[in-house]
């Protein structure tokens, strides 16, 4: 934006594509540890598979547990792509261009793995065959139902997955021709031949912003479908009086994107630490991306006061039983506890003050906060509510995640980082061409005896 | 040496302007103004008078709570001015705290709005003696609502004031802030005749550095408590005067759509005055087609955003087919209430949507001024739907409701108060902009500061300042 000096076109390339050249020690220890968490849980997996799903903490009426809570959550994650990205360049905000493409990236890398989750949490994948191309079961010829949410569910979730791949993709073009040209043998073929004939003449750049105009404008709607559909995977049942609220739709949503911003801010101090790019994201962003996470986090909040209270407002039994097991009933209080601090009590009055947002360790700190209240959220929404789902059932059983359960957990989260990590050793995770843009757009105006930043507005 | 008042600035659309010809437009309109107008505003007086005397006849009738339901409609108008003037202040606010440039002209047509939440709240007081009792659920019949219980004191009544108050209160105090340097400005440029109120309410403003600081302060920190405010009003307004009068409802996304559907009728009831002003009150300049351009695509995010609320609400009632949800999806939407329903949905997103949705006719002065007609039009046929239903229910301590009860339909009186209503809050923004000017002096001045209009590549673009 404004804070940072004037780089050269050479200089930008060179350091924006640096995290593709040069590979620090300490890159490659990270990206072999999380390897190892992967391992584990891919073993995790494959053993549950073999043994079934007795191995996790599931059973009655408890059957939706952490693999569930850890879809939603990645679905949450991956809705800061098109938030920043989208929106962001919609409304033209200068501040956008270092987080855009990171906050993409991680949109593919969280919905591949949120995509993983129901079908590990089946316990038998290959059943995705059935219910993708034939009847449910042969035998009696029956056919999935289309009516049902959980049938959308996929269907939006790979639609918005498809259309993010397309929308980094066209970003990505004019930065892949030009590591294209700096590169050689195999890798220059791989790259002349995803590079789609790039040369950056003029009607070439007059296509690229149109498709990004119009790829932005496309996937919002299918952005706000997809955690809409998810929500009413849950708010659709009446038979969970706790999850039937109509609010949950625009309730998912924006605690998604209060996860999602959170994440791409955890991301983007990252990224500046590990590859060193001190002068592309700079205090003002993570100011800029903190203000905004202010505002979504407030938000968000009215909507989390508006469920809560509309569970109680009718006064019936299981919904009083739900509330009563999550504000009451150890362990679910302490866990309802530990959410509502970390994802607001904590972060939010810290961002309220400049000193913090301009803070990077602080804002890690509370970004991270906010994604580990905003997993507990999910987790509260669903097995208190399936577990007081009968209100005159003598069997209340609680859920406690088996240790297969959390391997599996921890090895989505280190799967997730690791794809970014490989990512940017093949593309860079932030747009070389968006950054030059911007720096061409910037001027200065001379108000009294000061020099006032200023963008050239090309509309 | 220029003085930086004189200093001509031309923007893209090739308008010369320079701080001292904003000062000397705008004080030679406003004072015209203040002089101007008689007709208009005894004609609205004069209808505002006859919805006075039609509330009067209507209260002789019967006022209290077994006779609700022939105050819906003045229930449906209250809820209509909260919403739409109401919100329209949280333009400049928002605007304000986003820095952009293109809400400077805007901002106190917005402000002005805050001046007619004193009809609201005097809207307000019948309806709270026409609430029922909330009742105790251990000894005796009860109706639901967010309050849970009667035993807190003040419940609902006094809370439901407060709350309005202190919204109005704010509002007005919002607008005082922010008008102060104007008013000061206009004090001094002022016939001497005019000069005590004026000079009175401003003596104490000269305009030095601290005094700015703490006026931007006041200005973000009003702008604040003005959202918080607005929201919790519209939640427990909705929730006491609609839902918790129909037994068996639990809608917990209603008071988050009622709230936007106030912002969304707010931005439009704005742009209806930027085109009159702009159109009548010689202020062409200043409301440059770039401003609606701007604006257009705020309107048509918010009626996107109306739709998405909506169908998010009628998808998970729809879905479940409870009988007691179905009823309340044809009371409100598809078969008692369903001309309003209709004109709601048409209006509130369907019309403007279409009309919005081409560059063409956002990038236009009408176009977005004919949506925003149509946006208000539709959050009056809403807040119909919504209220009219709601005070009509006489069982209201029922568990649910079992049939779907048929509609009731306006009188003379019914459409006389509206008339009344509407024509009260257009007085009291005319009588308002006779002591306040409806252009933000200073903020339009502020902007001039920050936009310079500069060769680039091979055309003319326009350059604009960001301060911290």
């Amino acid at each position: 934006m404004y804070e940072g000096k004037h780089l050269t076109n050479k200089r930008i390339n060179d350091d924006l594509l640096s995290s593709l050249t040069k590979s620090s020690l300490v890159y490659w220890a990270i990206v072999g540890t999380l390897g190892l968490v992967v391992l584990a849980a891919t073993v995790a997996v494959a053993f549950m598979i073999n043994k079934g799903l007795g191995v996790t903490g599931l059973n009655r009426p408890v059957m939706w547990g952490f693999f569930i809570t850890n879809f939603v959550f990645w679905i949450g994650i991956s809705h800061a792509g098109v938030m920043l990205s989208a929106i962001l360049r919609l409304s033209k905000a200068e501040w956008r261009r270092p987080a855009t493409r990171a906050a993409e990236v991680l949109t593919i890398f969280s919905l591949m793995t949120a995509v993983l989750m129901p079908l590990i949490h089946s316990g038998r994948p290959w059943r995705l065959v059935y219910w993708v191309m034939f009847p449910y079961d042969f035998q009696r010829g029956i056919w999935m139902d289309i009516r049902s949410p959980l049938v959308w569910d996929p269907a939006a979730v790979n639609t918005y997955l498809t259309s993010s791949i397309l929308f980094v993709f066209v970003a990505l073009i004019p930065d892949i021709a030009i590591i294209r040209d700096r590169s050689s043998g195999i890798k220059k073929i791989v790259y002349s031949v995803l590079s789609l004939g790039w040369r950056g003449t003029t009607r070439q750049w007059k296509f690229q912003a149109i498709a990004g105009i119009l790829l932005s404008a496309l996937i919002l709607p299918v952005f706000v479908s997809v955690h809409s559909i998810v929500s009413w995977d849950f708010g659709m049942a009446i038979a969970v009086k706790s999850w039937h609220s109509t609010i949950f739709a625009p309730y998912f949503v924006i605690g998604a994107v209060h996860s999602g911003v959170s994440g791409v801010v955890s991301v983007m101090i990252f990224m500046r630490w590990l590859f060193g790019w001190q002068n592309y994201v700079r205090h003002e962003h993570i100011d800029a991306l903190g203000r905004l996470l202010l505002v979504i986090a407030i938000a968000w909040f009215y909507f989390l006061l508006m469920e809560f209270f509309f569970g109680i407002y009718g006064q019936e039994g299981d919904e009083l039983a739900t509330r009563h097991m999550q504000l009451l009933e150890p362990p679910w209080q302490w866990f309802f506890i530990v959410f509502i601090i970390t994802a607001f009590l904590f972060p939010v009055p810290m961002w309220l003050f400049r000193r913090v947002r301009r803070n990077l360790w602080l804002m890690l700190i509370t970004t991270i906060s906010v994604n580990i209240g905003m997993w507990l959220e999910r987790l509260l929404i669903i097995v208190p509510g399936l577990a007081r789902k009968q209100v005159f059932s003598g069997t209340w059983y609680t859920y406690a995640p088996s240790a297969i359960e959390i391997t599996i957990i921890g090895g989505t989260f280190a799967m997730v980082l690791m794809l970014f990590l490989l990512f940017a050793k093949i593309f860079p995770l932030i747009p070389l061409f968006d950054i030059k843009e911007g720096q061409v757009l910037q001027d200065k105006i001379k108000v009294g005896k000061i020099e006032v930043p200023a963008v050239i507005r090309e509309d | 040496m220029t003085d930086y008042k004189d200093k001509i600035q031309t923007s893209v659309t090739g308008d010369e302007l320079s701080a001292n010809i904003v000062t000397n437009d705008v004080a030679r309109t406003f004072l015209a103004h203040r002089r101007g107008s008689p007709v208009i505003l005894f004609i609205l007086g004069l209808i505002f008078l006859g919805g006075v005397i039609a509330f009067a006849s209507r209260a002789m009738d019967g006022f209290d709570s077994s006779h609700r339901a022939e105050w819906g409609y003045f229930a449906a108008l209250f809820a209509f001015l909260l919403s739409a003037a109401g919100s329209a202040p949280l333009f400049a606010v928002a605007f304000r705290m986003t820095a952009n440039h293109w809400r400077r002209p805007f901002a106190r047509i917005s402000e002005l709005y805050a001046m007619v939440g004193l009809l609201t709240l005097a809207c307000l007081i019948p309806l709270l003696v026409l609430l029922p009792p909330i009742g105790d659920c251990s000894t005796g019949p009860c109706r639901k609502t967010l309050w849970f219980t009667s035993e807190y004191w003040g419940v609902p009544t006094f809370w439901d004031f407060a709350g309005l108050l202190g919204l109005i209160v704010c509002g007005i105090a919002l607008l005082l802030v922010s008008a102060l340097p104007d008013i000061a400005q206009m004090s001094a440029l002022s016939e001497s005749k005019d000069r005590p109120l004026l000079g009175k309410l401003t003596k104490f403003w000269t305009g030095s550095q601290s005094q700015w600081h703490i006026h931007r302060i006041s200005l973000s920190l009003l702008g604040g408590f003005y959202f918080i405010l607005l929201i919790g009003v519209q939640t427990i307004i909705n929730v006491d005067f609609v839902m918790s009068l129909v037994p068996g409802w639990k809608d917990s996304i209603l008071p988050a759509h009622q709230a936007l559907t106030g912002i969304q009728a707010g931005v439009a009831s704005v742009v209806i005055i930027a085109f009159i002003a702009r159109t009548f009150g010689g202020y062409k300049k200043y409301f440059p087609m770039e401003s609606f351009w701007s604006i257009s695509k705020i309107l048509l995010a918010l009626s996107l955003l109306w739709a998405y609320f909506w169908f998010a609400e009628v998808n998970t009632l729809w879905y479940g087919r409870m009988p007691v949800e179905q009823n309340i999806l044809k009371l409100v939407m598809f078969e008692s209430y369903r001309l309003p329903f209709a004109l709601n949905f048409l209006m509130s997103f369907l019309l403007p949507f279409l009309i919005l949705l081409w560059n063409p006719i956002r990038k236009s002065v009408l176009g977005p001024t004919v949506a925003s007609i149509l946006i208000v039009l539709g959050s009056f046929f809403m807040m119909i739907r919504l209220y009219v239903p709601a005070f009509g229910i006489q069982d209201v301590t029922a568990f649910q409701i079992t049939y779907v009860p048929a509609a009731i339909y306006p009188n003379f009186i019914d459409l006389l108060m509206i008339a009344g209503g509407l024509s009260g809050a257009a007085l009291i923004y005319l009588l308002s902009i006779r002591i306040i000017p409806i252009l933000s002096l200073w903020e339009i001045k502020e902007g001039l500061l920050y936009q310079r209009v500069r060769p680039f590549l091979r055309g003319e673009y326009q350059v604009l300042g960001k301060p911290k």
